[in-house]
């Protein structure tokens, strides 16, 4: 029975395991996303897919540049929740992956299956947001990985539809398996039409961080 | 770790997007068409509170239903080059206002979504004044429902949908 239990837990969390969270990490229906991500632990991309407004699923390619490991994985979003407001939106995600990870480093530790979940919630006005995102990985030999992310966000100024929306930002994020276990980020944020460009730098872990969105 | 996972699991298999206390299926006496006089929802002829009041889509805390915002004007059709040349060849203005619609991803989804449709001559999604203004071309229709829908798979909410005169604020 307790075998049984973990086995749909297994299964489970196969479907719902994840990675790094995206902003908006689901699109509306028929809407691809391409998403790059560049942080103090890793260089990340990922492609996905929207059949509905609720629920994507994309392929994760990442390097964990401190451990040389490069990760694969596909990754499945479900839009939990969504709160609607006239001046704002809030929204509830969860998501994860299955995959193999496969250590690049002269310790040649080799290839293990990796699976991770995540979540994330955030909430933004036209002028303001604040979200959280966590991911907990599994890689066996090659490790395990906790992360939690926290940011706040201000625009100086509402773009209207079209025009260059510019956000100022500070990102906290918290990484066990780093020597700084806490690290701060402030950056920009640019945003107009279909793109999304942050450029930012953590002053804890001096490294930069180059994020890019494109949905089309 | 195992508890976290367990507990993720089991918020999303018991709950769902668009979920919420407030909402009700939006149905509408008179037929497919929802009429709000205006923005402040107004709670007289055209909206049945009745039995059969069910709302879709239809946030009753938004702004199409808050009373705190009694007096705002309704907004009107933007106007565009685009929308412009739709309504001067016998288009039909539509302003629906949009819950959630925050950014130029939001304007992007529904500018993919509503642009497919056949019915559709020009769109624009419009963040200041929080709406989206169709022009539907002569001879075609977008009901309501359709509207809502299509809004949904963009991944928001209506609140309030506005024709003809009342799009131009006339």
């Amino acid at each position: 029975m307790r075998s049984a239990v973990l086995g749909i837990a297994m299964a489970s969390l196969t479907i719902l395991t994840c990675s790094v969270v995206q902003a908006r990490p689901v699109s509306y229906a028929g809407g691809w996303t391409l998403i790059e991500v560049a942080n103090r632990a890793s260089t990340a991309g990922l492609v996905h897919y929207s059949p509905a407004h609720n629920f994507s699923v994309g392929l994760r390619h990442e390097w964990q540049r401190a451990d040389d490991v490069k990760l694969t994985a596909i990754q499945p979003t479900l839009l939990v929740k969504r709160w609607f407001g006239r001046e704002y939106q809030g929204n509830f995600y969860l998501t994860g992956g299955l995959g193999t990870a496969k250590d690049e480093s002269p310790n040649k530790l080799g290839s293990d299956t990796a699976s991770f979940v995540g979540v994330m919630v955030d909430w933004e006005t036209r002028t303001l947001f604040v979200s959280y995102e966590a991911r907990f990985l599994e890689q066996g030999a090659l490790g395990n990985q906790s992360m939690h992310e926290a940011r706040f966000g201000w625009a100086p100024y509402a773009g209207d539809t079209g025009e260059l929306h510019t956000w100022l930002m500070l990102e906290v994020d918290r990484r066990e398996h780093f020597e700084d276990k806490t690290s701060v980020t402030p950056l920009l944020r640019f945003f107009k039409g279909p793109a999304l460009l942050e450029l930012g730098y953590n002053l804890t872990d001096p490294s930069p961080l180059v994020n890019f969105t494109y949905r089309f | 770790m195992n508890k976290t996972i367990s507990l993720l699991i089991a918020a999303a298999l018991s709950t769902s997007a668009f979920a919420d206390d407030g909402r009700h299926e939006m149905k509408h006496q008179g037929g497919d068409q929802m009429k709000h006089a205006d923005i402040n929802h107004d709670h007289g002829a055209e909206h049945d509170h009745g039995a059969n009041h069910e709302h879709e889509s239809h946030d009753h805390n938004a702004m199409a239903h808050d009373h705190g915002d009694m007096g705002m004007k309704a907004a009107t059709i933007s106007h565009t080059d685009e929308i412009s040349a739709a309504l001067a060849i016998g288009g039909a203005p539509v302003v629906v206002d949009v819950l959630g619609v925050v950014c130029d991803f939001c304007a992007t989804a529904m500018n993919k979504i509503f642009s497919k449709r056949d019915e559709v001559a020009a769109i624009y999604v419009d963040l200041d004044k929080k709406t989206l203004s169709l022009v539907i071309n002569e001879g075609s229709d977008l009901s309501d429902k359709q509207i809502e829908k299509l809004a949904k798979q963009a991944g928001y909410r209506i609140a309030a949908i506005r024709r003809d005169s009342e799009a131009m604020g006339g």
